[in-house]
């Protein structure tokens, strides 16, 4: 792809500048994306490539898809609710329990994802990467060698699914023949995509991981040396990314009062509002870029 | 006027066993008079760097790495993983699978009462706090305290106490700690890294947290290794030793498979290096 | 250290054999810089003659990168060999740039 002036979609200020959006990984509070989002559409701001990752890829889908913010919000609070993981899957207990007899293997998760693979697939239509208004890119890793990787064809729900492979609780995602596991393994706020596909101005909202109050059993232990690992790796790439790429790199890092868990769905419109906050907060420096 | 002297820090970082290549890095720097100013370590590279800062003899490394590395390290982790998984061990944040009573009795029988004061060339060793995920840097007091702290792998090892602060595995935050050595103003870096290999096949639940561990463990090394790449002013020469066949932890009749490809693997830098040292 | 410029399509295919490290980087910096400045910010480097690359070397390709992109352009990399890649890797930068198997492909990938 040649990276060329933007085209004027809709009456909007020209700008030679390529705007990227990047969403890492983040679960509920990814919807702050939306807020963003708003922002943005509200000073006419174009966004020219989009960039997800795990519960960013759904929201990023949506803005590449260019459904509005109601229609986003509905999207979740179908989607996203918390019997997704109420199936257990029963192989994987006999599994874990007998993994030699049960035949343990790369597709180990403990929930059923049929019904999270129902959900996406209505959610999302049927719709393709070519279907997209903006082109968009959703990272996942490889299980079998740790790679990003960087998926922008084919069928959009498959690519979050894969997108959002929490580890031990979905299964892996089989696609074009390889495993997925989410992609924060790899890189929980995937900038280095959008400097790759010859993006200027990147605009990128994280999240950090939360950190647990007190360990007090094995499974939070785990959960907090994750986190660890997770904000590491989030912090270095960034540091990384911002000496590699030519032009700016704006963060925007929302910040939450209450902690925020896997299905606080109620919660949507505040984690929205603080999107929002986050991203006025920034908004005078986006502009002084882009008349820059 | 002649060149002003190179300063060289040697970074090595973890890679259990696999550190052991460290030996034979360290022969190839002394057979060439390479000249180390300091060393940096994390995790099992924090115990072969403080050996090094200490200019222990190779043949002397590689004894002692048949000491360390023996199984009984991972004594009472059977016991505690069922004991975890049934809920009648309670777990909080100094808990570990293992009873690190043979792990504390091996490095102390290395270390003893070496101070990072009384070493022959500075040594900083990298740990992370458990509770803030912060990167640590020790560089006073016993050396056996930072050994511990640095090599204390998440679950398997309980955290290790240093200043009032909870510490584990450098790796989970720098497992190759080349900005220490950057921060030390280091005009030559030569940074041995261990990236972590990975499983083809996945038989059990351990196998397959190993693999999700190792692959942000590997994108961890390679993020810092990209950022340092970049922000340092002068050169970094990395060595990327490879092993036939994966190295688990205790493959000790494997050490000596191990110094020889660090050995190798150096010798085909050392033309650079030295053509760098120098230049002036 | 050799280089040379082969002009194809429209892009410059820029060839370098030898290491890319602290001694040779100069050079290097000098040629791409030249380009650039002369306006050929569409870029191939053949890398099918390197076989070692530095921390110096990297710094400064990426230099390059950056340059061409910031007018428009980009600097895409062929034929790259085993141990170069490695590197490559390690440091984040086949996360953020365009790799191709040979340099016909990567001109091909400039439209």
């Amino acid at each position: 792809m040649t990276p060329s002036p933007v085209s004027d979609k809709s009456g909007q200020t020209m700008t030679t500048n390529r705007i990227a959006l990047v969403i890492g990984s983040g679960s509920v509070k990814c919807a702050a994306a939306l807020g963003l989002m708003k922002v943005l559409e509200h000073e006419n701001i174009a966004v020219n490539m989009v960039v997800g990752c795990s519960g960013g890829a759904l929201y990023a889908a949506a803005i590449a898809l260019g459904w509005p913010v109601e229609r986003a919000v509905e999207a979740t609070l179908r989607m996203w609710t918390n019997d997704i993981t109420a199936k257990k899957n029963r192989r994987a207990l006999l599994q874990l329990v007998l993994p030699g007899l049960f035949k343990f293997d790369e597709t180990f998760g403990l929930i059923d994802d049929g019904l999270i693979n129902r959900r996406l697939r209505e959610g999302y239509q049927g719709t393709t990467f070519s279907d997209a208004k903006i082109p968009l890119y959703i990272t996942a890793t490889d299980l079998y060698n740790g790679d990003q990787v960087v998926l922008s064809e084919g069928d959009i729900a498959n690519a979050i699914r894969a997108s959002i492979s929490i580890p031990y609780i979905f299964p892996p995602h089989k696609l074009n023949e390889r495993y997925m596991v989410d992609g924060y393994q790899s890189d929980p706020l995937p900038i280095g995509v959008a400097i790759r596909e010859g993006a200027d101005l990147i605009i990128a909202m994280g999240f950090e991981s939360p950190y647990q109050e007190r360990i007090t059993s094995l499974m939070r232990y785990n959960l907090q040396v994750s986190s660890v690992t997770s904000n590491n790796l989030l912090k270095t790439n960034f540091a990384f990314h911002n000496l590699a790429h030519h032009a700016e790199i704006i963060p925007i890092l929302p910040e939450f009062k209450h902690r925020i868990k896997l299905f606080d769905t109620d919660k949507l419109p505040y984690v929205i509002e603080e999107g929002e906050r986050a991203a006025e907060a920034q908004l005078p420096y986006i502009k002084k870029l882009l008349n820059g | 006027m002649p060149p002003k002297n190179k300063s060289v820090t040697l970074v090595i970082g973890s890679g259990g066993i696999k550190c052991a290549a460290a030996i034979g890095l360290w022969k190839v720097l002394q057979e060439n008079d390479i000249h180390v100013n300091s060393v940096v370590g994390c995790s099992g590279g924090s115990l072969y760097g403080a050996l090094i800062a200490n200019h222990a003899d190779v043949k002397e490394m590689e004894e002692r790495s048949y000491q360390l590395w023996t199984n009984d390290l991972m004594q009472g982790y059977i016991t505690n993983l069922k004991a975890s998984q049934d809920g009648s061990l309670k777990f909080n944040e100094r808990s570990g699978l293992v009873d690190d009573s043979v792990l504390n009795k091996t490095l102390q029988g290395v270390f003893g009462d070496w101070t990072f004061d009384g070493l022959k060339t500075p040594l900083k060793i990298a740990a992370t706090d458990m509770l803030t995920g912060d990167k640590v840097i020790l560089s006073e007091g016993l050396v056996f305290d930072a050994v511990r702290a640095s090599s204390a792998i998440p679950i398997i090892f309980p955290p290790w106490e240093v200043n009032g602060r909870l510490l584990i595995d450098g790796a989970a935050s720098n497992p190759l700690p080349i900005d220490i050595a950057i921060q030390d103003g280091a005009d030559i870096i030569i940074a041995m890294g261990f990236p972590l290999s990975y499983r083809s096949r996945f038989r059990s639940m351990t196998a397959v947290q190993e693999q999700l561990n190792n692959i942000y463990m590997n994108n961890i090394l390679n993020a810092t290794y990209a950022f340092y790449n970049l922000a340092h002013h002068a050169e970094i020469f990395t060595i990327l030793p490879e092993f036939e066949g994966a190295i688990s932890m205790f493959d000790v009749d494997k050490v000596p498979h191990v110094i020889e490809r660090g050995e190798q693997a150096t010798r085909e830098l050392v033309p650079h290096i030295r053509r760098l040292l120098e230049q002036g | 250290m050799n280089i040379q410029d082969i002009q194809k399509n429209g892009v410059t295919v820029v060839q370098f054999s030898g290491s890319i490290d602290a001694l040779t980087a100069p050079a290097i910096t000098e040629h791409l810089g030249g380009l650039i400045s002369s306006g050929q910010i569409r870029l191939v480097v053949d890398l099918g003659g390197v076989d070692f690359t530095s921390s110096a070397g990297l710094r400064l390709l990426l230099g390059a990168v950056k340059d061409a992109r910031a007018g428009g352009g980009d600097l895409r990399l062929a034929a790259v060999q085993p141990d170069v890649m490695k590197v490559l890797k390690i440091s984040g930068f086949t996360n953020i740039l365009k790799l191709f198997e040979n340099v016909d492909d990567a001109v091909a990938s400039f439209g």
